[in-house]
C-alpha cells in the first residue's frame, strides 16, 4: 500500500513474522508472566542500595552537612555533581520521544517508552540533591514564590538555582504527562486483555478509561505531537538553565559562555548511553529482540559517538579560551585541572568521554552488543567525572590561594551516591515488570512500514 | 439521533481494509456513529469526514497566559512589592532587570501551555481515573477495528454491505 | 531576650549552692507527689471506683493534653528583678574603665557590661591602653566552668573561716618556730599590694618575696639595676625611631611584656616619604621578623657576637668577640644607625645579662632618644638569682610556708628544678589559683581566687603610670582575693577596696578625685629621674660573652605564642582556636625547623586527601631532659641549626580534655635561657595538625601590592600604571579601569550613610587582636582542632599570611621555564621569605557574587553598603560561598552550640554568658560572615539621632578596628567626607581586592611599602 511505502534501503525495525496481535502478546509478556530468578537478584540488590542511600541521607538531615567531605572552600562536590551526572541522563529520554518525533525517526518507537521512563526516573534522583544538599531542607519550600505570613517574602528570581527549581520542576511534570498520555492506549491493551479481575481494575484504572475512539486518536496525536513540540527546546533548556549555575559565577574555571551546549552535549552524550545499558539488558531479559534491534543500538552508538566528540571539541576549545583570554586566574584554573592535584580526574574524563566514543567509527564494534554495553557504562563514568572536574578542581583553588584545599569524600557522600543508582534501577526494574516497555500502539502503525515481513512481502511485488 | 436502539457492530482486522470499507459504507449514506481502532490509523478521520482538533491552538492560547502571568509574577515580585537590591542589579526596572528572568519566562510558557493542554485533551476525550472504557469489544485495543453504524429498518442491505467490504464479524446489538 | 532570662536564672545559680536551684535540678517535682499514699494501700485502691473505662479516658486525657503541651515552644523560666538595680538597663551596655593583669599581660581596658554580664573588652584609649589577642580572650575565661569554684584543702572544698584559721594557726606556728614564709608571685605591679605584703612582713616577721616570671626577662632587669641602680625595664618609644636594629627581640610579640606595636606602627605608615627601617637578625621567624625590612638569620651564638661587633663597629672600641657569617650585615646595620643618629635603638631578645648590658651601653653611645629608662617599666620583675635561691631554700627545707599567687611553677618550672618534690619539703604551700591547676592541685591549700573582672586592684605599668582594676560583676565563684586573705590573716578587720582607697588617696592621688580616677580607670604623673647611670666593665661583660656563647649543632630558641602566651589561659577556646599568625596553626605546639635541616634529619610535612597538613614527631633532649614526640613544623625563615618551640602547650590539670593539647616546654627551659644546646632525633608516628592555611604563596598575583620606598617617593611615575595598578579593559576600544564598567545603572550610594573599611597593609603587623575582637563580638563559634583540621574555621576574619618565593614570572621568562615548572616552584616559599599579612574579611562588595546567586534571597545589600546575611531565611545552599571570590563566607556545619561533641563554651550556660545578646547565634545549617558589626553602627546612629545631633567620625567602629592597636584597620562613612577613612579610600596607596572581577568592594586596602632604603 502506498501509505505504508518505505524504502528498501532501510533496515526493518520489527523483525521477524509479527502480526499486529503478535505485537500486543509479545508487550504484554513481561507483565503478564512471572518475574524470573535474574530479575529477583537485580531488584534486591538494588533494593540493599537503596536502603543504604535512604540510611546516609537519614543521617546527613539529622547530624548536618558537616558529615559529607565539604569545606570552606569547596562548598559543592558530590552533591551537585550527582545532580547534574541525574538530569545528563534523563535527557535522552525526552530528546528519542520528542526530537526524533519530529524528525519522524520512526526507530525511536521501539525504545522511546522506555528512554522516557528513564528520564522520569533520573530526574527524581537529580532532584532529590538540590534537596538535600540544603543545611536546612526542613525549609526547602522556601525557594518557591508561594505567600507567605510575611507578606513581602519572596524568592530571588536573579539566582541560577531558583531558575532550577522551575526548570527542574516543569522538565519533570512535563514529561511525565507526555510519558503517560502515550501509556494510556498500552494500559487499555493490558486492560482488555487482562484474565484477573484485579489487574484488569488496576489497568483499567491507570488507563484512564481509554476507548481508542477515532476523535480520541486524533487528539491523542495532536497532544503527542505539540508536546514534542514543547519538550524540544524544553529538554534544551533544562541543561542550558543547569550550566547557568555554573557559567554565571565568577568563579575560574566556572564562568564559561561555552557551557549551555557543552553541558547540553554531555547530557544527551551520557543520556543515550544510559539508554543503551537499560535496554541492552532489557531486550534480552524481556526477549524484545525482534521491537529492539542491533540496528536500533547501533543507531544510538552514532548518537553516543557524535555528542562525544562534540564533548571532546567543548574540552579543546575551554582550554584554548583559557590560554586566548590572558586571564591569569582562567588560565591557572585550567591548567590546575589538568595538571594539579586533581590530574586523575581529568584524564578519567578525556578517556572515557573522548577518546572511548571514537571506537564506534568501526562498524563492527558499534553492531557489537558487548562492546555498546562497555562503552555505555564507561561514557557514564567519564560523564560522572566531568562534573566532578568542572566543580570540585575550579573550586578548590581559586583567587586566593590562601583558602585552597583539598577535597576527599565521606562514607555519607558515598552512600548517597549508591543509594540513588539503586533507586533508580528499582524503579525501572519495577517499570520493566509492570508497565507495557513498548509503545506497541505506536509499533503497530509502522509494522506494515517497517516490518520485516511486509517490507519483504512489497519488495517482492516491486520486482 | 433516531430513537430506535438497534445497532450494529462490524469488526475488521486490517486498518486497510477498513478505510475501504469505510469508504464504501459512506457512500452508501449510512451513518457511521464510532470507530474503534487499536493505534491511530492515519487517513480515517478523513475518511469519516470528522473536523481537526483545534488543541494545538488551545495550547498557544495556554502558553500566552503562562508568559503574561510570568512577567506579572515576577514584576510584582522582584520590582514592585519588595524591592531589594541584590548585587547591585537593577531592581527598580523591569525591563534592566529582566535578562535574569527570560529562563522563568521560558519554563513558565511551556508549563502552562503543556499541562493546561493535557488536561484539556483528558477532558474532551474524557480521560480520567476510574473513568469506564467505553470500547464494546477488548480485542479493540488488541488487533481488531470496530465500526458502529445504528440500524435504520435497513439491517440486511447493511449487513450484506458490511460482508462485501470485508467485516470479519458482525453482531447486532439490540437493547 | 533569651539570653537575658538565662542570665538571671544563672545569677540564682551562681549563689554557690543555692538550695532553690540545687532542689529544682534535682527533683522534678518540688512537692512530693502522694503515689504511695494512692497505689500504697490496697483495699482503697479496690474499692476505689475507677473502672477500666474510666482508666481509658484518663490515658486518652493525658495522652491529649501532653501532646497539647508538646505543641509549645519550650518555656525558660526566668527570675524578675526585685529590686532593679539602677545602673542595669536591659538592652543598654555599660562601660568601666579597668585594667587587665595577670602577671603576663597588662593592660587598660574598657569592659562592656550587659545586663550585667562582662562581654567584650575594648582598649581604654584614653589610657593609651592597647589590646593584644590575649587581653581580648580573656573575658572568656571569666566564663570558664573549669575555674576553683571554692576554697580546696587537701582536695576537699572547705568553707573560708575553716581555711583562715587553719592557715593562721599554721602561720602563726612557723613565726614561732622562726621559719621562713615564702610569698612566690608572677610581677604583679600593684603599689597597694606591694605595701601590703611589706605590713604582712612587719606582722610575721621572717617574710620573703620572690617575683617569679614564668617567661623570664631576668637577663634585661638585672642589666638594668646593674647600669641604673634600680630594678626595671627600660621603656621604648618606637614612634620616635628611624632605624631599629633588633637581635632576636620579638618586641612585636611578647618581649618585655610587649605592646610596643602601637607606637611602631606610626613609623611604618610612609610619611613625606619617610619611614622607619627596621632591620632584625634572628632565629625563629617571628612576628617582628615578618614585620622587618631585612631579616637576617642566625643562631642565638651569632646573635650575641653580631651585637657585640656591632657596638665595636659604633664605638670603635674592640671588646673581645668573634667573627660570625653575619658580619657584613651587622657593618650595614651599623652604618644605617649611625645615619639615624639618636633617632637609632638597638634592642635584644636574647635574656642574657651581659648581651643586656652591652645593648644597653650601644644605646647610650648612640643618645638614643627611642629608649626612655626614667618611666621604666615594672612589668617583668622576676629574677633569676632570686628564684634560684629560693629553689635552693626548699630543698634545704628552710621554707616553712609557700604562698603563690599568679604564678604556676609545678607547670613551668623545667623538669631539672623538680619544683614537685621540692614542694613536698614545704610543711604548707598555699596557692591562690584560678582552676585547679597543676601546682594549685598539689598545693595543701588551693583558694580560689576571683577573675580580674571581678577583683579590686591597682597596677602601675610603669614608673608614674598607675591604673586601677575594679570588678564588673559580682563574684561567680564562693573566691576571695589574695590581699583579702592577706588583710583577714593580718587580722585586719578592712577589706582590700578600703585599704585601696585609703593607699590611694594618701599615696598617689595627691588630692585628684577617686571616683574621677576610678572612673577613668588610670591617673598619670611624670616620672621624675632617680638615679644616674653606673659605669660598668663592658669587657667583663664580652668575656662572659665568649665563655657562655658557643656555637652548638642545633640551638632550640623558645618563643611565646601570640594566641597562648605563658600558658595560662589555655583552657580559653577562643585561644586556642586562634591560628597561629606565621604558621597558620592551631590548637598545637610544635618544633619550627628549616627545611634544609628537615632533608638533613629525614623529616617531613605533607598533605593528605582532604589537604590537612601532616608531619613527622621528634624527640627533643636538652641536658638529660627528653621531650618526647613533639610535631615538626617546616618553617620557611627558620635560621638552619635552629629550632623553634612554643611555651605555654602541655597544660594537664584543671581544664577541658579537648585544651590539653601540645607539649610542655616549660620542661626543657633551664635556668630562665630562651636558648638551649639541642639534640634530635626522629622517632616513628604522625602528627596531625589543624592548620588554617594549607598554601603559602601568593602564586604571582597581585593580592597583596607591594613597593619599595624608593618607588613609592618616585614622583616621576604614575602609582595606577606602575606599583598600584589598576587592571584596565577595552571599553568602546578605550582602555578603561575594570571596575569602572557596569551592565547596569548604579544604585545610589550618595544618600545617608555609606560605610567603608580600610586595611593598612603597611601598619598591620598581623597581631590578630582584631580575629579574637570578631570572635568575641560575633558570637563566632568555636569548632575545635578537628574541625578545624577539616578546614571548616569559622572565623568571619582571618589574617592570611604569604610567603615570597624564589620563582616568579620575570625570573620564569629570563631562565625560559615551562609553565608548568613555574607554577610548581612558585608553591615553594624561599628559605628566607619576605613575609606579608592581609586580613581579610568579607568585603561588602557593591556588585556581590553571593547576593544575586542565593534562591532564598538570604543575603542582600543594604542601603550602609554592608552585605547582608539574613541568618532565618537561609536554607543552606552553599551557593554563595562557592561564588565569593574572597571565600568569606562560613557555613554552619553542625550544631555548634549546645552540642556535646562541640564542647566548648557555647555548650554551657557559664559559657555562653558571654554571648553577645546583640548579635544572634547561628543555628545549623545557614551560612554566616562578617556583618560589618551592623549592631556597632545601628547603636551609634540611633544614639545620635536620640541626642539629635550627627554621629561623629570615631563614634562608628567595628570590633576589629576598634581592637586595632596598629591602626590599620579604620572604619566610617564615605560619605562624610571629612572623615578619616573618605581620606583613606582616595589615598594614592588604596586599592580594591581582586578589582578586575568588578564586584567593587567596600574594603580597601593599602599597599605594603618596604623600606629597602640602605645608608
Amino acid at each position: 500500500m502506498a501509505s505504508h511505502y518505505e524504502a528498501p534501503i532501510r533496515k526493518p525495525l520489527i523483525i521477524g513474522e509479527k502480526t499486529y496481535h503478535d505485537i500486543s502478546v509479545d508487550v504484554a509478556a513481561p507483565v503478564e508472566g512471572k518475574a524470573n530468578k535474574l530479575w529477583w537478584i537485580a531488584f534486591s540488590i538494588s533494593l540493599t542500595a537503596f536502603l543504604w542511600g535512604v540510611g546516609a541521607i537519614i543521617y546527613t538531615i539529622g547530624t548536618g552537612i558537616g558529615v559529607w567531605g565539604l569545606n570552606k572552600t569547596v562548598g559543592w562536590a558530590w552533591d551537585i555533581t550527582n545532580f547534574v551526572w541525574w538530569v545528563g541522563i534523563g535527557h535522552a529520554g525526552t530528546l528519542i520521544s520528542a526530537v526524533l518525533l519530529l524528525f519522524r525517526q520512526k526507530w525511536r518507537m521501539g525504545i522511546n517508552r522506555s528512554a522516557e521512563a528513564m528520564t522520569i526516573f533520573s530526574v527524581i534522583q537529580a532532584g532529590l540533591f538540590p534537596m538535600i544538599h540544603m543545611g536546612r531542607v526542613w525549609n526547602a519550600n522556601w525557594v518557591l514564590p508561594i505567600p507567605n505570613q510575611f507578606g513581602s517574602l519572596w524568592v530571588n528570581f536573579n539566582s541560577p538555582l531558583l531558575w532550577d527549581v522551575f526548570a527542574i520542576s516543569t522538565y519533570l511534570s512535563v514529561s511525565l504527562v507526555f510519558w503517560w498520555t502515550g501509556l494510556l492506549p498500552d494500559f487499555a491493551m493490558l486492560r482488555d486483555r487482562a484474565i484477573k479481575p484485579f489487574q484488569k481494575k488496576i489497568y483499567g484504572l491507570l488507563s484512564f478509561g481509554w476507548s481508542g475512539r477515532v476523535k480520541d486518536w486524533n487528539r491523542f496525536e495532536e497532544v503527542s505531537l505539540v508536546l514534542a513540540g514543547l519538550a524540544t527546546p524544553l529538554v534544551l533548556s533544562v541543561h542550558t538553565i543547569v550550566s547557568f549555575d555554573f557559567a554565571t559565577s565568577v568563579i575560574p574555571g566556572w564562568h564559561t559562555t561555552i557551557f549551555p551546549p557543552y553541558f547540553v552535549a554531555g547530557a544527551i552524550f551520557s543520556g543515550f548511553a544510559m539508554v543503551n545499558t537499560l535496554l541492552i539488558i532489557m531486550r534480552k531479559v524481556s526477549n524484545l529482540e525482534a521491537y529492539i534491534t542491533i540496528h536500533h543500538i547501533e543507531l544510538m552508538n552514532i548518537v553516543i559517538m557524535i555528542t562525544g566528540s562534540i564533548v571532546g571539541v567543548a574540552y579543546i576549545t575551554e582550554l584554548f579560551i583559557a590560554w586566548y583570554s590572558g586571564v591569569e586566574y582562567e588560565q591557572y584554573a585550567f591548567l590546575n585541572r589538568a595538571t594539579g592535584p586533581y590530574w586523575w580526574a581529568y584524564l578519567l574524563m578525556m578517556t572515557c568521554n573522548v577518546f572511548s566514543p571514537q571506537l564506534m567509527w568501526s562498524k563492527r564494534l558499534r553492531t557489537s552488543i558487548m562492546f555498546s554495553f562497555i562503552i555505555s557504562i564507561v561514557v557514564n563514568v567519564g560523564m560522572w567525572f566531568e562534573r566532578f572536574v568542572i566543580i570540585v578542581t575550579s573550586l578548590h583553588r581559586d583567587y586566593l590561594p590562601s583558602s585552597w584545599v583539598m577535597f576527599s569524600p565521606t562514607f555519607v557522600d558515598i552512600g548517597i551516591f549508591i543509594g540513588t543508582i539503586g533507586f533508580f534501577f528499582l524503579l525501572f526494574l519495577l517499570y520493566a515488570r509492570t508497565f507495557p516497555v513498548i509503545a506497541q500502539a505506536e509499533v503497530k502503525t509502522i509494522l506494515k512500514s517497517s516490518g520485516e515481513n511486509y517490507k519483504k512481502l512489497r519488495d517482492g511485488n516491486d520486482h | 439521533m433516531e430513537t430506535t436502539t438497534k445497532k450494529i457492530h462490524a469488526l475488521y482486522n486490517d486498518d486497510d481494509v477498513l478505510l475501504l470499507a469505510i469508504k464504501e459504507i459512506r457512500e452508501k449514506d449510512f451513518i457511521i456513529d464510532e470507530v474503534f481502532t487499536p493505534f491511530p490509523v492515519h487517513g480515517l478521520e478523513k475518511a469519516l469526514g470528522i473536523p481537526h482538533t483545534r488543541l494545538a491552538y488551545a495550547a498557544f492560547i495556554y502558553g500566552v497566559i503562562g508568559f503574561i502571568f510570568a512577567i506579572w509574577m515576577m514584576n510584582y515580585i522582584m520590582i514592585v512589592d519588595w524591592p531589594m537590591n541584590i548585587g547591585g542589579k537593577p531592581n527598580f526596572s523591569f525591563y534592566q532587570n529582566m535578562p535574569a528572568f527570560v529562563p522563568v519566562l521560558f519554563e513558565m510558557t511551556v508549563f502552562f501551555a503543556a499541562h493546561l493542554m493535557v488536561i484539556t485533551f483528558y477532558f474532551r476525550s474524557r480521560l480520567w481515573p476510574f473513568k469506564e472504557a467505553e470500547n464494546p469489544d477488548p480485542r479493540t485495543t488488541d488487533d481488531m477495528f470496530l465500526v458502529e453504524i445504528t440500524v435504520q429498518n435497513n439491517e440486511n442491505e447493511l449487513q450484506t454491505l458490511l460482508k462485501k467490504t470485508g467485516a470479519v464479524e458482525i453482531k447486532l446489538i439490540e437493547n | 531576650m533569651a539570653s537575658d532570662k538565662k542570665y538571671w536564672k544563672s545569677v540564682e545559680e551562681l549563689k554557690a549552692h543555692s538550695p532553690l536551684i540545687e532542689k529544682l535540678r534535682n527533683d522534678e517535682f518540688v512537692e512530693e507527689i502522694p503515689i504511695d499514699e494512692f497505689l500504697g494501700n490496697k483495699e482503697s485502691l479496690d474499692n476505689s471506683s475507677t473502672t477500666r473505662r474510666d482508666f481509658l479516658k484518663y490515658v486518652g486525657f493525658t495522652t491529649v493534653a501532653a501532646s497539647v503541651a508538646a505543641c509549645e515552644g519550650p518555656v525558660i523560666k526566668s527570675i524578675p528583678y526585685i529590686v532593679k538595680p539602677e545602673q542595669i538597663v536591659p538592652g543598654v551596655a555599660d562601660f568601666y574603665a579597668t585594667t587587665m593583669a595577670d602577671g603576663y599581660d597588662f593592660a587598660s581596658i574598657l569592659v562592656k557590661v550587659r545586663e550585667g554580664r562582662p562581654i567584650k573588652i575594648e582598649p581604654n584609649k584614653l589610657a593609651g591602653g592597647t589590646t593584644n589577642a590575649r587581653v581580648q580572650a580573656s573575658v572568656l575565661s571569666l566564663y570558664d566552668n573549669n575555674r576553683l569554684k571554692a576554697p580546696k584543702s587537701y582536695d576537699k572544698t572547705i568553707e573560708w573561716n575553716e581555711v583562715d584559721t587553719q592557715i593562721l594557726a599554721k602561720l602563726n606556728e612557723l613565726k614561732s618556730l622562726g621559719k621562713e614564709i615564702v610569698f612566690l608571685t608572677g610581677t604583679l605591679a600593684s603599689p597597694s599590694t606591694a605595701q601590703l605584703i611589706l605590713k604582712f612582713k612587719e606582722k610575721f616577721g621572717n617574710v620573703k618575696h620572690v617575683i617569679y616570671d614564668a617567661v623570664s626577662e631576668s637577663g634585661a632587669v638585672e642589666a638594668f639595676e646593674t647600669m641604673y641602680g634600680f630594678s626595671a625595664l627600660p621603656n621604648y618609644d618606637f614612634s620616635k625611631a628611624a632605624t631599629v636594629v633588633s637581635f632576636g627581640a620579638d618586641f612585636l610579640g611578647d618581649w618585655q611584656g610587649g605592646g610596643f606595636e602601637a607606637d611602631f606602627a606610626k613609623t611604618r605608615v610612609p610619611k613625606e616619604g619617610k619611614m622607619s627601617r627596621h632591620i632584625q637578625f634572628e632565629a625563629n621567624l617571628t612576628l617582628t621578623g615578618a614585620n622587618a625590612d631585612k631579616r637576617i638569620l642566625a643562631k642565638p651564638s651569632e646573635q650575641a657576637f653580631a651585637l657585640i661587633n656591632l657596638y665595636n663597629k659604633l664605638t670603635g672600641n674592640s671588646l673581645p668577640s668573634k667573627k660570625t657569617s653575619v658580619d657584613a650585615e651587622v657593618e650595614k646595620a651599623a652604618k644605617q644607625l649611625k645615619s639615624s643618629g639618636n633617632k637609632a635603638v638597638v634592642i635584644c631578645g636574647i635574656n642574657d645579662k651581659n648581651l643586656q648590658l652591652i645593648t644597653l651601653a650601644i644605646n647610650n653611645f648612640l643618645k638614643s632618644e627611642v629608649i626612655d629608662v626614667v618611666a621604666a617599666k615594672n612589668i617583668r620583675q622576676g629574677k633569676e638569682t632570686e628564684v634560684n635561691n629560693l629553689l635552693a631554700d626548699m630543698n634545704a627545707g628552710k621554707v616553712g610556708a609557700l604562698l603563690m599567687y599568679q604564678t604556676n611553677p609545678v607547670y613551668t618550672m623545667p623538669q631539672t628544678a623538680n619544683f614537685a618534690e621540692l614542694l613536698k619539703k614545704v610543711p604548707m604551700s598555699v596557692s591562690f589559683a584560678m582552676n585547679d591547676h597543676e601546682t594549685a592541685s598539689v598545693s595543701n591549700f588551693a583558694l580560689a581566687t576571683p577573675h580580674y573582672l571581678e577583683s579590686w586592684g591597682d597596677i602601675s605599668v610603669k614608673k608614674g603610670t598607675y591604673s586601677l582594676m575594679q570588678p564588673t560583676i559580682n563574684p561567680l565563684f564562693n573566691t576571695n582575693q589574695f590581699q583579702d586573705c592577706l588583710l583577714r590573716w593580718m587580722g585586719s578587720e578592712e577589706t582590700y577596696y578600703d585599704y585601696l582607697k585609703k593607699y590611694w588617696e594618701s599615696n598617689i592621688l595627691a588630692g585628684t578625685s577617686w571616683a574621677q580616677t576610678l572612673h577613668n580607670g588610670f591617673f598619670n604623673q611624670t616620672a621624675k629621674p632617680t638615679t644616674s647611670l653606673k659605669s660598668i666593665d663592658l669587657n667583663l661583660a664580652a668575656q662572659e660573652i665568649n665563655k657562655t656563647f658557643i656555637s652548638k649543632e642545633f640551638e632550640l630558641c623558645f618563643y611565646t605564642k601570640t594566641g597562648m602566651g605563658d600558658g595560662q589561659m589555655a583552657n580559653n577556646p577562643w585561644l586556642q582556636e586562634f591560628p597561629d599568625p606565621i604558621t597558620r596553626t592551631s590548637w598545637d605546639n610544635y618544633v619550627t625547623i628549616s627545611e634544609p635541616d628537615s632533608k638533613k634529619l629525614g623529616l617531613q610535612n605533607f598533605n593528605v586527601s582532604n589537604g590537612a597538613l601532616n608531619g613527622s614527631k621528634v624527640n627533643l633532649t636538652v641536658n638529660k631532659t627528653v621531650l618526647k614526640e613533639v610535631p615538626v613544623y617546616i618553617q620557611p625563615g627558620q635560621a638552619v641549626g635552629t629550632i623553634g618551640l612554643a611555651l605555654g602547650y602541655g597544660r594537664s590539670k584543671g581544664m577541658k580534655e579537648e585544651m590539653m593539647i601540645g607539649v610542655n616546654a616549660y620542661s626543657l627551659y633551664n635556668n630562665f635561657k630562651n636558648y638551649q644546646e639541642v639534640s634530635i632525633e626522629k622517632v616513628d608516628g604522625i602528627h596531625e595538625f589543624a592548620c588554617v592555611q594549607l598554601h603559602h604563596t601568593m602564586m604571582g598575583r597581585d593580592i597583596i601590592k607591594e613597593t619599595t620606598l624608593a618607588t613609592f617617593n618616585d614622583t616621576t611615575i604614575n602609582p595606577s600604571e606602575t606599583w598600584n595598578k589598576t587592571t584596565k579593559v577595552s571599553m568602546d576600544h578605550k582602555m578603561v579601569p575594570a571596575s569602572s564598567i557596569s551592565l547596569w545603572n548604579d544604585h545610589d550610594k550618595t544618600i545617608g550613610h555609606h560605610f567603608n573599611l580600610s586595611i593598612d597593609l603597611n601598619a598591620c603587623t598581623g597581631c590578630g587582636s582584631c580575629v579574637i575582637a570578631c570572635h568575641a563580638e560575633n558570637n563566632v563559634p568555636v569548632v575545635g582542632k578537628a574541625e578545624v583540621r577539616n578546614s571548616r574555621d569559622m572565623h568571619w576574619l582571618r589574617i592570611d599570611r604569604y610567603y615570597s618565593s624564589d620563582m616568579n614570572a620575570k625570573i620564569a621568562d629570563e631562565m625560559e621555564i615551562g609553565v608548568l615548572d613555574k607554577f610548581n616552584q612558585m608553591e615553594i616559599p624561599s628559605n628566607n621569605p619576605e613575609v606579608a599579612f592581609q586580613p581579610v574579611m568579607c568585603q561588602h562588595c557593591n556588585n556581590a557574587p553571593c547576593e544575586t546567586v542565593c534562591p532564598v534571597a538570604a543575603t542582600t545589600h543594604g542601603h550602609q553598603g554592608q552585605n547582608q546575611m539574613t541568618y532565618n531565611r537561609c536554607v543552606g545552599t552553599r551557593y554563595c560561598a562557592n561564588n565569593c571570590p574572597y571565600k568569606v563566607r562560613r557555613f554552619n556545619w553542625f550544631k555548634y552550640k549546645e552540642n556535646d561533641e562541640f564542647d566548648f563554651h557555647m555548650n554551657d550556660d557559664l559559657g555562653r554568658m558571654v554571648l553577645n545578646p546583640d548579635v544572634v547565634v547561628r543555628s545549623r545549617g545557614v551560612m554566616e560572615k562578617c556583618s560589618m558589626c551592623i549592631q556597632k553602627t545601628q547603636l551609634s546612629i540611633l544614639q545620635a539621632k536620640n541626642e539629635g545631633r550627627i554621629v561623629a567620625d570615631n563614634e562608628f567602629q567595628t570590633a576589629c578596628s576598634s581592637a586595632c592597636s596598629s591602626n590599620a584597620i579604620v572604619f566610617g562613612d564615605v560619605n562624610d567626607k571629612t572623615s578619616q577613612v573618605a581620606k583613606l579610600v582616595q589615598d594614592q596607596r588604596a586599592y580594591h581586592l581582586l578589582d578586575a572581577i568588578g564586584t567593587k568592594p567596600n574594603v580597601v586596602y593599602h599597599v605594603k611599602v618596604r623600606n629597602t632604603n640602605e645608608s
